[in-house]
């Protein structure tokens, strides 16, 4: 869920369209040296490995270092497969770059695309008019192991299953999945003489009030990212639909909601705690880096994040002298509590592949989230495990006993009730409105404005760009 | 309405030819007026009549019409130097080089076309279609992916500029007016008199009305408009300042490095490094430096004075400050390299002249170095325009991500927010249409006025 905007180096402004002639692809059928042809492999190769590249959007060791080792083993397995990683900055950057691929002929096999994408990546067609993905439900076909990897897609857990169904079948194959859950300073919290972690927005400010009474207070209480996800979970939680079509999952959504109940009560509390003292905003939209650093700093007391790096904060915190516990996000006590929504990314199938490409890509993405590797992954990360078995696995080495806060993320999901609301919404051009939500937070914060008014505002932009996104894709 | 627009592009056409007599015969104006026309209808020729239909609003068709006329001026431009090259007159370059009018070698018409083929290729290639394509990008409504686009004519234009057309012909005209006439005034007037000073301050005013009234025409949002003007403003404070960062202290530090001091090499080869460095690592040692959490900065100030310093991406006058800082460093080696270069050709004989003169030392610096340096300065106040333009995206993008609420927002970083991160290419592609233009309307006067005051040396 971090989709943490990296450096584009300078476009400069005619580069816009001089980058249309880039698209960076890597896809080459030569045999590695050290490949050699195995004449017994499965399903009669014929001795030719076939490159399928695997374009992902993280870069930083852990996660990508991840990807490559398991991609490194596939091809050990599988000789007559070459999977090559390749690395992008942001999710944006690997749909662009795939799309122009797709167009100059050399796209990869698989790509790495996130959940508030998904309407976009439905949508998405190249040049000659064919989708650029393919329903892996119906590149499976139905079959229950491909070259001899198990299918996991009846394997998902819920929350991720019912999230990227789509007219019933996945279009996608799940890979990092998490929620928003809240870290604690169990040590600053005590100090205030709080005992219990706040579960709902009244606890939360009460025992801020606590916190910041205290000698030796923190400079604030509770931090977050501005970023537009953490709106949507509050959203799923108080029952409130982002748009209409029951979040675009019945039908395309045409419209949104930003000027809900819901709302409207979510960006009030977050302004009251802002204006308090008690919340503080790092002055930057979708600031993973500056929240969790105020964090682990012990300037805050509390921070709502994405699960997945739980495992990274636990140990940070601990390193830093501190207990980290967490716990659900604190909901609004007032509405009765609906449900989390996750957050994450998918791994997509492009069409247009031969038959042993795509069945390599399709063995690749059922063993990449095996359940060794999903456990491993959510060990590393903090990702949620994305099938019922490899939490099934942790379960049995007694992972959980050892580090409950991983937990967490898996109990809020399976918390949920299955609603439209709590699913989240399936919308098209969701990058450039969660644009919109997170400015005009930032506008009320920084600039002190009328939030109702400034969300009307943003309201009135969200839907005239969702009504050109439908006007070029819904006809 | 567009008869009305191609007449008044014929007039246009005669009015432009009629300044000079050597134009003013029949046949050419007959000639220039066609083109003229010629090029006023390409327009609506290539994209259609769309600024004139009857769902376009009134700033449509002011711009469509402006469209046309641009066309139509380009054009007599061309025609024009067509006219002066069968008249044999040449542009006047001996104000540049100092040097005797060229004369023209012999050699078949096709060679200097073959020769100058290179670099005309290249052009055509990277500049005029890039150019081209984002114009026409630019009146879409596209998305990567898409199955198709959609027509919107000049509606991503005319978005980001007021609804109310009188107000948006009338302010530039005014503007441009008043250049004109305090510019007139100016040279009306004799030199060391009362109104020649005050002409000369008028004019000065004049130029900064043309920054009020491009301020005046973009519109500040609502009325479903794009807000504009802030950006518009928040480009213009953050290009002023980095430019004047990087220049005065570039001057300022190359003129105390150039003095005789030990070791002298060493510190001019050190004080070049900042522009070894991407805008992206200066984006990153900034951050570094004034994070309100894990910064240097924070921590220093704290420590040695215990002033807690507020989170500068909150302020806005703190953010720009930061980013003017950031990026006004990083150019700064830059124009410490060249104004080294430059002092080097400063008149010693002068300097000592003035110093038996009993001149001090600022009166020699202002009076003497500053006047040598002009070609340079001149120089970098257009590369360093361009970088403040252009460059300092990832800087921003690493310290401010454009906070608070856009007042860190330039035109560069809103192109890129709007046309790569959201992917709505075709508002991408007319905001760096404007960002196209607004570089070539600077350089173009920067061409003009500096032209004037800048010495190259030689015969003076």
């Amino acid at each position: 869920m971090r989709s943490r905007l990296r450096l584009f180096s300078l476009f400069a402004a005619l580069g816009l369209v001089v980058a249309a002639c880039g698209g960076g692809a890597t896809e080459g059928t030569e045999a590695p040296a050290d490949a050699p042809a195995d004449a017994g492999a499965a399903d009669g190769a014929d001795g030719e490995v076939t490159t399928i590249g695997f374009w992902v959007a993280f870069s930083d060791e852990a996660r990508l270092g991840f990807t490559k080792e398991r991609a490194a083993e596939f091809n050990a397995k599988y000789p007559e497969y070459n999977i090559e990683v390749t690395s992008f900055a942001s999710y944006n950057d690997v749909f662009d770059a795939a799309v122009l691929a797709v167009d100059s002929g050399e796209p990869p096999g698989i790509i790495h695309f996130f959940e508030a994408a998904t309407r976009q990546a439905l949508d998405a067609v190249g040049a000659d008019g064919q989708p650029i993905f393919k329903s892996v439900t119906e590149a499976i076909g139905g079959r229950t192991e491909i070259l001899g990897e198990p299918v996991i897609l009846d394997d998902v857990v819920d929350a991720a299953k019912n999230y990227y169904t789509v007219n019933g079948s996945f279009y996608s194959m799940p890979w990092n999945t998490s929620s928003a859950i809240m870290f604690s300073n169990t040590d600053m919290l005590e100090a205030a003489g709080v005992m219990e972690i706040p579960e709902t927005w009244a606890e939360v400010e009460a025992a801020c009030e606590k916190v910041m009474a205290m000698p030796g207070a923190p400079a604030a209480c509770i931090t977050w990212p501005n970023h537009s996800w953490f709106v949507e979970q509050s959203l799923g939680q108080q029952g409130e639909l982002l748009a209409n079509n029951d979040n675009g999952r019945s039908g395309r959504a045409t419209e949104v909601y930003l000027t809900s109940e819901g709302m409207i009560d979510y960006v009030s509390w977050w302004k009251d705690m802002a204006d308090k003292g008690y919340y503080t905003y790092t002055g930057v939209q979708r600031d993973w880096d500056g929240t969790a650093n105020a964090f682990l700093a012990q300037e805050v007391a509390m921070l709502i994040y994405s699960s997945s790096d739980t495992t990274f904060l636990t140990n940070s915190g601990k390193e830093a002298g501190f207990d980290v516990k967490a716990s659900f996000m604190p909901y609004n006590g007032e509405r009765e509590y609906v449900g989390n929504l996750i957050g994450g990314a998918t791994l997509w199938l492009l069409n247009g592949m031969d038959k042993k490409a795509e069945d390599g890509a399709l063995a690749f993405m059922n063993f990449f989230s095996n359940p060794e590797n999903a456990a491993e992954w959510h060990r590393i990360t903090g990702y949620i495990p994305i099938t019922k078995s490899a939490e099934a696995l942790l379960e049995q080495e007694g992972w959980y006993d050892e580090s409950p806060n991983s937990r967490v993320a898996s109990e809020q999901l399976a918390a949920a009730k299955n609603t439209p609301a709590s699913l989240g919404a399936l919308l098209g051009n969701f990058v450039a409105i969660r644009d919109i939500i997170t400015i005009a937070i930032e506008d009320i914060l920084v600039n002190d404005l009328d939030v109702a008014e400034r969300m009307a505002q943003a309201n009135e932009e969200a839907n005239k760009s969702l009504a050109e996104y439908e006007a070029l894709f819904g006809g | 309405m567009l008869i009305a627009a191609l007449v008044t592009a014929a007039l246009f056409g005669v009015v432009f030819l009629t300044r000079e007599p050597r134009y003013r015969t029949p046949r050419r104006l007959g000639i220039g007026t066609t083109v003229s026309v010629a090029a006023a209808a390409a327009v609506p020729g290539t994209m259609g009549p769309c600024g004139f239909a009857d769902e376009s609003t009134p700033v449509d068709h002011v711009l469509f019409f402006a469209l046309m006329l641009t066309s139509s001026w380009i054009a007599l431009i061309v025609t024009r130097a067509i006219f002066d090259r069968s008249d044999g007159a040449s542009p006047d370059t001996s104000a540049m080089t100092g040097e005797i009018r060229s004369g023209g070698f012999r050699t078949k018409p096709w060679v200097p076309w073959l020769l100058l083929s290179p670099t005309l290729v290249i052009l055509i290639v990277f500049l005029y279609t890039p150019a081209v394509q984002t114009f026409t990008l630019g009146t879409k409504l596209a998305r990567l992916g898409a199955p198709n686009s959609i027509d919107v004519c000049l509606s991503n234009f005319s978005e980001l500029l007021i609804v109310d057309p009188v107000r948006l012909v009338a302010y530039p005209l005014v503007a441009v007016a008043a250049v004109y006439a305090t510019s007139w005034w100016r040279r009306a007037t004799s030199k060391e008199t009362w109104s020649h000073r005050l002409a000369e301050v008028a004019s000065t005013l004049s130029v900064l009305g043309i920054f009020v009234a491009l301020w005046a025409i973009f519109s500040p949002g609502g009325d479903g408009q794009v807000a504009y003007r802030p950006v518009y403003v928040t480009t213009l404070i953050i290009t002023i300042g980095t430019v004047a960062t990087g220049m005065i202290g570039g001057l300022a530090i190359a003129y105390l490095a150039f003095r005789n001091i030990r070791g002298g090499g060493v510190y001019r080869t050190l004080l070049i490094w900042p522009y070894a460095i991407s805008p992206t690592v200066a984006g990153i040692l900034f951050f570094m430096i004034f994070d309100p959490t894990a910064g240097i900065f924070q921590y220093l100030a704290e420590v040695w004075f215990g002033v807690d310093v507020p989170n500068y991406r909150e302020s806005a006058i703190l953010a720009q400050a930061a980013i003017i800082l950031a990026s006004g460093w990083k150019i700064l080696g830059y124009n410490i390299l060249f104004y080294l270069a430059g002092l080097q050709t400063v008149p010693t004989s002068q300097v000592e002249a003035a110093v038996i003169d009993g001149a001090s030392a600022w009166q020699r610096f202002t009076k003497i170095v500053l006047p040598s340096l002009s070609p340079i300065t001149f120089f970098l106040l257009v590369t360093n325009l361009t970088y403040a333009f252009f460059e300092i995206y990832a800087t921003i993008d690493f310290m401010t991500k454009g906070a608070p609420a856009g007042k860190t927002s330039v035109a560069i970083y809103e192109i890129i927010r709007v046309g790569v991160n959201n992917g709505d290419l075709g508002r991408g592609a007319a905001q760096s249409v404007l960002l196209f233009v607004a570089v070539i309307g600077v350089t173009l006067w920067q061409f003009r006025t500096s032209g004037e005051r800048v010495t190259y040396g030689g015969a003076t």
